[in-house]
C-alpha cells in the first residue's frame, strides 16, 4: 500500500479502461478448480504468472520490482475491475498482502531485491508462521526457539494453522531469540525470520480444514539452519514487525470492497432466479448486506483519503477488521439462507443456474468462501481480541486486571 | 457549476468552529432549559449559527452567502448531531437553500434565499413519503413542499394547517402539514433534478446528524463506565462491557464514514445509493447506540434528571425520519435487482 505520488501518467479512468480490456482478454472463461488441490493450485499459479507478465501482479508496487507504481486510486480501480471481471482468487496472499508491504517497511534493500520480485511473479509462495499450538491469541507467549550459531540461527519448534503451508516455498516466522528477556517481558526477545521451507529439518504436515480441503498445515522445525541475513527488522525486536504485519492483515486492502460488491450482485441474481423479487424478507436480507458493502466502500475511500494526506491508519485497523469480517460473514450466510434447501448442496451450480460468468464463478465456490468468512473472524487476531484492542487502545477504557 | 471540496484543514476548522460555538451555547443545561420551557428553537441560538456564517454557507455570494459546496457542511452536520441541536439547520441551511437556488428567475425564491442568508427565516421541508411528519413546521416562516414529480411549492403559514403531534423527542418537534386547498401557496416551478438533489441532501444530512448523535451516546458511555466503580473496579474494565462498547464503536465509526462520504458525494452519479445506504446504516448504528448506552449506564440513565435521554430520543427520532432503515434498505434492494437484472438480459 503506497500512497505516495505515482509515476504512472495515465488518468485513473484511462488506467481502468486498459485494465478492463486486458482482463477481458485474459481471464479464464471458466472458474478455475479450487487451489486447495494440486491441479487447481497449479492453474492458479499459472494465472499469477500471466498477471505478472501483464504487469498487474501488484499495480501499486514499485516498477523496479515488477509493479506499476500506480498509486492508490489506480490500484483501487484495478481491484474494482479485477473483481468485476470475476478473475481468479489470488493465491500468494501471505506474500502479496503481508510480507511484501512489511519488507518495504522493514526490509533491507538486499532483502527487497532478493524476495519481492520472486513473490510478485509467484515463483515463491509465502506463508505466515505466527501461531503455535500453545500460542494463539496470546501470540507473544510463543516458544519456537532460534539460537545463534555463527552466521546462522538454529530453529526448533512448531507452527500451526499455517495457511497454504502445504503449497508454500518460504515461511516468515516469529521465533524466540532471547528467552531470558522474554520471561520477564514476553513481547521482547522475539525475531521475525524468513525460512526456506526446503531447508533440512523442516517438516510440513498439511491439515484438513473443516470443509475437508488441505488449506492449512502444521510446520515442524528440527535444528533448521537459517542464515542471519534472513532476519527482517532488528533481532529481538520482531514484535514490532509482527504488529505491522497484523496491521496489514486487519486493515483495509484498498479495493477489496469490489469483491463484496460482486458477491452481493451474485445474491441479487439468486433472488431473481428463485423468484423472490417481491418477498419482503428476501429484500430485507439483500438490502442489509448491500448497505454493508456500500458502507464499507465509503470507508475504503475515506481511508484512502487519509492515507493520501499522509495520515496514520493504525487506529482504524481493528475497527476495519471487525466490520469487514462480519460483513463478509453476513453476505455468505445470507446466500445460504436464501438458497434454502439448496444451501445444503455443496458447489452445485445447477441449484443456481446463471447466465453470466462472474455470477457462475461466484456460486461455484460459495461454500468454500462461506468457510473462509468464518475463518476470517478467527485469524489475524480473533474479533474478540480486536474488541479488546478497540476498547482499551482506541477508546482508552480501563485495562483488564492482568494476572 | 464546478464543485470545490474543502481541504482537510478547512473541514477541521469548520468543525472546530461549530463544536466551539455549540459547546458554549448548546450544552445539556441549555437543552434542558428548553425542554422545561417547551420550546425547541430559539432565535438566540439560530442567530449565533447565522452570525458564524454557517446558515448562509451554501447561499450564493450575490445573495449574501459564502457560495460554498455542500461538502463544506458534512462535518458540521455531524457536530450538530453530537450536540443534539434543536434547530432546523439541515432543512433551512442545506435543503431549502439548495432547492431555492434552482429557481434563479423567481423573485420569490430569490427573496427567501436572501432572508435565509440574513438569518431571518426558518424553513421546514416536506419531501413526500420521506416526511410523513414535518420537522420544525410550527416554527417555520416557510414550508417548502417538494412533490415526487418535481413540483416545488412555497407555502406560507397562512397556506397550511400545521397540526403538531407529540414528538418522542420534544427538542425535534413534529407536525403534520396540510395545504389549505389546491391553490394554496405559490408554485416556484417543476425541477425534478433539484428535488432529487434535495432528497439526497436530506437523507445524507440526516445520516450525518444521526452518526453525530450516536457518537455522543458512545462518548457519554465511555466516559461513564470509566468512572463508575463496582466490585472495586471501574465497570468499564469488565470485558462484557468493553466488548459491547467496541461493537458500538465499530458501527458508529463506519456510520460516520458512510454519512460523510455520502453527503460529500451528492453530485456524483451514485449519490442516491450512497445516501440511502448511509442513512440505513446510521439507523442501525443508532439503534445499537440507544440500546447499549442506556444498558451500560444502569439506573442513572433511566432518570429524567440525567441527560442521557436527550440523545436517546434524538437518535430514535432521527432514525424514524427521512427514511427508516427498513424502507431505505428495501428500496436499495429493489434498485439493485432492477440494475443487475437489466445487465443479465443485455
Ligand atoms: C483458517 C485459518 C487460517 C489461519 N492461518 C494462519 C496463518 O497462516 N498463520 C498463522 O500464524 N496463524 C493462522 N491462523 C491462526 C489464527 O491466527 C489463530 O487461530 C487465532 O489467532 C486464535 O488463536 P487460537 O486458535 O489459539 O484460539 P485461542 O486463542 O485459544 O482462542 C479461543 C477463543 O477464546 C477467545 N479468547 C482468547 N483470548 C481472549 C481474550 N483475551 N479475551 C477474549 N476472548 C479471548 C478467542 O477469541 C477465541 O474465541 C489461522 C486460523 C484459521 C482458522
Amino acid at each position: 500500500m503506497s500512497a505516495e505520488m505515482s509515476t504512472e501518467t495515465s488518468t485513473v479512468e484511462e488506467f481502468r479502461a486498459e485494465v478492463r480490456a486486458w482482463l477481458e482478454a485474459h481471464v479464464p472463461a471458466e472458474p478455475l478448480p479450487s487451489w486447495t488441490e494440486r491441479a487447481g493450485f497449479d492453474l492458479h499459479r499459472a494465472w499469477e504468472r500471466t498477471l505478472f507478465e501483464g504487469g498487474y501482479a501488484a499495480v501499486d508496487w514499485p516498477a523496479a520490482y515488477g509493479g506499476r507504481d500506480a498509486g492508490l486510486r489506480r490500484s483501487i480501480a484495478f481491484a474494482e475491475e479485477y473483481y468485476r471481471a470475476g478473475a481468479p482468487e489470488r493465491i500468494n496472499m501471505g506474500g502479496l498482502y503481508l510480507l511484501g508491504p512489511v519488507l518495504m517497511q522493514y526490509g533491507t534493500p538486499e532483502q527487497c531485491e532478493r524476495w519481492i520480485p520472486d513473490l510478485l511473479a509467484c515463483r515463491t509462495i509465502w506463508c505466515q508462521g505466527f501461531s503455535e499450538p500453545e500460542s494463539g491469541s496470546d501470540l507473544a507467549s510463543l516458544r519456537t526457539r532460534a539460537e545463534r550459531d555463527g552466521d546462522h540461527y538454529v530453529v526448533n519448534g512448531q507452527k500451526i494453522w499455517t495457511s497454504m503451508g502445504g503449497f508454500a516455498d518460504w515461511i516468515f516466522a516469529l521465533v524466540r531469540t532471547d528467552p531470558e528477556v522474554g520471561r520477564r517481558r514476553k513481547h521482547h526477545g522475539i525475531t521475525f525470520l524468513c525460512i526456506d521451507l526446503r531447508s533440512p529439518g523442516v517438516e510440513v504436515r498439511p491439515l484438513a480444514m473443516v470443509d475437508g480441503t488441505r488449506g492449512f498445515a502444521e510446520v515442524f522445525f528440527t535444528d533448521v539452519r537459517v542464515p542471519v541475513e534472513n532476519v527482517v527488522g532488528e533481532v529481538d525486536q520482531g514484535w514490532r514487525v509482527a504488529m505491522s504485519t497484523l496491521g496489514f492483515e486487519r486493515g483495509a486492502v484498498f479495493g477489496d470492497h469490489a469483491k463484496f460488491t460482486a458477491d452481493v450482485e451474485a445474491l441479487a441474481a439468486l433472488v431473481r432466479v428463485r423468484g423472490l423479487e417481491d418477498d419482503t424478507r428476501a429484500l430485507d436480507e439483500l438490502g442489509r448486506v448491500l448497505v454493508e458493502t456500500e458502507v464499507y466502500r465509503a470507508n475504503v475511500y475515506r481511508l484512502a483519503g487519509i492515507a493520501e494526506a499522509g495520515g496514520d491508519l493504525d487506529s482504524t485497523a481493528s475497527i476495519n477488521k471487525v466490520f469487514w469480517t462480519q460483513m463478509q460473514h453476513d453476505i455468505f450466510a445470507t446466500g445460504l439462507r436464501l438458497m434454502e434447501e439448496d444451501g445444503a448442496v455443496v458447489g452445485d451450480p445447477a441449484a443456481v443456474p446463471y447466465a453470466d460468468a462472474a455470477t457462475r464463478r461466484s456460486w461455484a465456490d460459495w461454500h468454500h468462501r462461506y468457510w473462509y468468512a468464518r475463518a476470517a473472524m478467527i485469524f489475524g487476531g480473533t474479533n474478540e481480541i480486536q474488541r479488546n484492542i478497540i476498547s482499551e487502545r482506541v477508546l482508552g477504557l480501563p485495562m483488564e486486571p492482568r494476572p | 457549476m464546478t464543485t470545490t471540496h474543502p481541504t482537510t484543514d478547512e473541514r477541521q476548522e469548520l468543525v472546530r468552529l461549530t463544536a466551539d460555538l455549540l459547546g458554549r451555547h448548546c450544552g445539556p443545561e441549555q437543552l434542558r432549559e428548553r425542554l422545561d420551557a417547551g420550546t425547541a428553537h430559539t432565535p438566540e441560538l439560530w442567530g449565533r449559527l447565522a452570525e458564524t456564517g454557517l446558515v448562509s454557507a451554501l447561499v450564493a455570494e450575490e445573495r449574501g452567502g459564502a457560495g460554498l459546496d455542500p461538502s463544506y457542511l458534512s462535518g458540521v452536520l455531524v457536530s450538530l448531531g453530537e450536540h443534539a441541536v434543536p434547530e432546523p439547520f439541515l432543512e433551512t441551511a442545506v435543503v431549502a437553500t439548495s432547492v431555492l437556488a434552482a429557481f434563479p428567475d423567481s423573485a420569490l425564491a430569490v427573496s427567501w434565499l436572501e432572508r435565509i442568508g440574513a438569518g431571518d427565516a426558518l424553513v421546514a421541508v416536506r419531501l413526500g413519503a420521506l416526511t410523513p411528519y414535518v420537522v420544525h413546521a410550527g416554527d417555520a416562516d416557510l414550508v417548502l413542499d417538494l412533490a415526487e414529480d418535481g413540483t416545488v411549492r412555497a407555502l406560507l403559514p397562512a397556506d397550511v394547517d400545521v397540526t403538531p403531534v407529540q414528538a418522542l423527542d420534544p427538542l425535534r418537534p413534529l407536525a403534520t402539514v396540510i395545504r389549505r386547498g389546491e391553490d394554496a401557496g405559490t408554485v416556484l416551478g417543476v425541477a425534478p433534478a433539484a428535488v432529487e438533489r434535495a432528497r439526497v441532501l436530506a437523507v445524507a444530512g440526516a445520516a450525518c446528524l444521526l452518526a453525530g448523535a450516536s457518537r455522543r451516546l458512545l462518548d457519554l458511555t465511555v466516559e461513564y463506565v470509566g468512572v463508575r466503580r463496582q466490585f472495586d473496579r471501574p465497570v468499564g474494565s469488565f470485558q462484557a462491557v468493553k466488548h459491547a462498547i467496541a461493537d458500538l464503536a465499530v458501527m458508529v465509526d463506519m456510520a460516520t464514514s458512510a454519512a460523510l462520504s455520502a453527503f460529500d458525494a451528492v453530485d456524483e452519479p451514485d449519490a442516491r445509493r450512497r445516501a440511502w445506504a448511509a442513512k440505513a446504516y446510521a439507523g442501525d448504528a443508532a439503534d445499537r447506540a440507544n440500546v447499549s448506552a442506556l444498558q451500560l449506564h444502569g439506573g442513572i440513565g433511566f432518570t429524567w434528571e440525567y441527560h442521557l435521554h436527550l440523545w436517546l430520543k434524538r437518535v430514535m427520532g432521527l432514525a424514524a425520519s427521512y427514511g427508516t432503515t427498513v424502507t431505505l434498505r428495501r428500496e436499495l434492494a429493489v434498485e439493485l435487482l432492477a440494475r443487475t437484472g437489466e445487465a443479465t438480459e443485455r
